[in-house]
């Protein structure tokens, strides 16, 4: 079954609505695209430090518990945040056929929320950071991000009560989740911080904050992205509805349980940890049962991943995204954790969620979105596969690394009559591997910001035709299949 | 038709975001903001005669907590934890001096009221550096911790650990360097953690 093709007025409709969202859109973008770097670069800089911890001792700047956090702060507000606000903004105006109302309030919370990104960064990288992982600024500074949020809310969730069909996509599901639920996390964090006298729920809740903002925020946008781009390339409906709502249903009742099983043995009541562990492993049933259903949709469709770059970032991040979700219920059992908790394992596990399935998918709505309200095509495919290529290879180096060189670390942890330097010697050789990777990354979302840049600046290729992985001439009629055009 | 979709979306999503906001957060959280100081039964001997559990003066060190600030402005967190976990859930407690004074039987695991001291407990998010719940049983003068602070690398050869040359200053009389305000609070900081106080009515072995 194949989906009918648009009419005249449905193009003309569609055409308005891209051309509303095109400023607030490619502002999101191109700013997110801008601090990516800068958090790329950071990341680069605080692998190389933490491998040669006698390097710029003098400089207060470049101690690594100053750059980790500014480089976490930039990638997770800077870049993931904003890369994600903006496809929420354009899926949901062309899910629900309205145009995107105003313009003037996105790009004023847009505005707010790089300042308090840039706040955030600086803050935490000069010194006034509190050393809670994704909430590592001052107190005055999360507001600006809160407010920020509220203002790109209100615009969404008119979108979603006036939308123009009866039927509810699954995919206007995830936004109205992912754009409801982050503020409640964030301003219940940052409120009960530092409250009352309960010292020890500060960390506890900022570990439910990061797992929260993976599962009920990074998850929810990038599957509303899956769940549009997947069937629009593909061309034909999901697989199965039913199980696209029972999977819905399972996550959002999944979520907010998980985080505590980062202190498993922790200071906490030990059914918290426990909670937090069962719900990290049945969550795993609903990213399943969702993958699968991506991969039914597409089943004999693969040779269009090959052409289109929509949808081959798209398809890699639903597969990092079952990874993440199968090596997180691992080590949210005793038997893993005991070695995995701590170790380098964390942080490639956090990164495989950042960067692996959250930003490869948003890679895949960007290169969808962005020709559609520029009105040109990418100006090159060759670079759109350098883009592909060293993302991939960087993100695959460091979850190897980080994971084998955590369990390696764990393993020396454990080993309780050996010296305790030994875990930083032995595990040293893998941080060289995570180095390595954000070079490779960053090298591949140069050639991205600078097409973005070209985009951005009206120097889009004009040409009817879709810009393709491989654009032979022979292949040129089953690639126009592959863009679904 | 479409505001009921609606209004059951949002009902949904409400539901799935309040239960574990109510179970997992807000009682636990008043829970432990009602926690009470235990005090010792009569005979129980402790260091210096206390008469609860946490003592609050116990082991602090110096006048301000400008010491805990200085430790999470400079992201001490990412690489030291402050948790030290019973066996069942890993083996912190057989290494040396992580738990406390094991010769006199007080090695433990950590405890929530162990932290009540402080505003914001940093349990860590990873341990690239040592757990530092006991730090001030196992580095207990002041030269030591500067040292530790300022060359980390001149008492383990294969440490990690970046030096804090900008939290001290040349001397102005020639060789060596000279701790500012900042280092001192620091020093004052790590050396008053120490979470192995006797629990009441837990009768110790060791000594």
């Amino acid at each position: 079954m194949t989906l009918p093709e648009p009419t005249p007025e449905e193009m003309e409709e569609r055409a308005a609505i891209d051309r509303s969202t095109r400023y607030p859109v490619m502002f999101f973008f191109t700013s997110a695209a801008a601090w990516l770097l800068v958090a790329t670069l950071l990341g680069l800089v605080s692998s190389v430090k933490l491998r040669l911890p006698g390097l710029w001792d003098d400089c207060a700047f470049m101690a690594y518990g100053r750059l980790f956090p500014a480089h976490l702060n930039s990638l997770v507000y800077g870049w993931a945040m904003q890369a994600g606000v903006g496809v929420m903004l354009w899926l949901m105006a062309r899910l629900t056929r309205n145009q995107l109302r105003n313009q003037a309030g996105i790009l004023v919370a847009g505005h707010l929320w790089n300042a308090g990104v840039t706040f955030a960064v600086f803050t935490s990288w000069f010194g006034f950071g509190n050393s809670l992982p994704l909430l590592d600024f001052p107190k005055w500074v999360w507001p600006f991000l809160g407010i920020s949020y509220l203002l790109i809310v209100a615009g969404i969730i008119p979108m979603f009560r006036n939308r123009r069909e009866s039927l509810v996509y699954v995919s206007e599901m995830y936004i109205v989740g992912a754009a409801l639920w982050f503020p409640w996390i964030f301003f219940t964090a940052n409120i009960l911080i530092g409250k009352g006298s309960a010292p020890v729920m500060a960390s506890g809740l900022d570990a439910w904050y990061i797992t929260n903002l993976i599962y009920f925020w990074m998850a929810p946008v990038a599957l509303a992205v899956a769940y549009y781009i997947v069937p629009k390339i593909a061309g034909r409906p999901i697989y199965s509805y039913p199980l696209a709502h029972a999977s819905f249903w399972l996550l959002a009742f999944l979520a907010g349980w998980t985080g505590f099983s980062r202190f498993m043995g922790g200071p906490f009541p030990a059914w918290m940890p426990a909670v937090s562990g069962a719900a990290t492993i049945f969550i795993l049933l609903a990213i399943a049962a969702t993958v699968f259903n991506l991969m039914a949709t597409l089943k004999g469709c693969s040779k269009i991943w090959e052409f289109s770059p929509s949808l081959r970032f798209t398809v890699f991040g639903m597969l990092m995204l079952a990874t993440y979700a199968v090596l997180a219920a691992f080590s949210s059992t005793f038997s893993f954790g005991q070695d995995l908790q701590f170790s380098h394992f964390l942080v490639g596990l956090d990164t495989l969620a950042i960067y692996g399935f959250f930003s490869m998918t948003i890679f895949g709505a960007i290169y969808f979105i962005v020709p559609r309200i520029t009105g040109a095509e990418w100006p090159s495919g060759k670079r759109i596969r350098t883009h592909f290529w060293f993302s991939t290879y960087g993100i695959i180096t460091l979850i190897v690394t980080m994971l084998i060189g955590g369990i390696a670390q764990g393993g020396n942890l454990a080993n309780w009559d050996q010296a305790f330097s030994t875990s930083f010697v032995n595990s040293s050789a893998y941080v060289v591997g995570r180095a390595l990777a954000w070079a490779m990354i960053f090298f591949s979302n140069f050639s991205f910001l600078y097409q973005l840049a070209l985009m951005f600046a009206g120097k889009g290729r004009k040409s009817d035709g879709p810009t393709l992985i491989h654009a032979k001439p022979g292949e040129a009629e089953s690639a126009r299949a592959a863009a679904g055009l | 038709m479409k505001s009921d979709a609606f209004t059951k979306l949002i009902g949904g999503l409400a539901i799935a975001f309040a239960l574990p906001l109510i179970l997992l957060i807000v009682i636990p959280f008043n829970h432990q903001s009602s926690l009470q100081p235990v005090p010792y039964p009569e005979g129980q001997e402790v260091d210096g005669g206390m008469a609860a559990y946490p003592d609050a003066t116990l082991y602090k060190v110096g006048e301000s907590d400008y010491g805990a600030k200085i430790y999470a402005a400079e992201g001490c967190a990412y690489c030291h934890t402050q948790v030290v976990r019973p066996t069942y859930a890993g083996p912190d407690m057989w290494r040396r001096g992580w738990g406390g004074r094991e010769e006199d039987g007080l090695a433990r695991e950590t405890r929530p009221l162990d932290y009540e001291q402080e505003e914001i407990a940093l349990l860590g998010y990873q341990r690239i550096g040592q757990d530092l719940s006991n730090v001030g049983h196992r580095i207990t003068t002041r030269e030591l911790m500067h040292q530790h602070l300022l060359d980390p690398r001149s008492i383990d050869a294969d440490s990690g650990m970046p030096a804090y040359k900008h939290l001290y200053r040349k001397s102005p009389y020639g060789k060596g360097w000279e701790p500012t305000a900042k280092a001192e609070a620091l020093v004052d900081y790590l050396l008053s953690l120490k979470k192995d106080q006797p629990l009441p009515g837990v009768v110790t072995t060791g000594g």
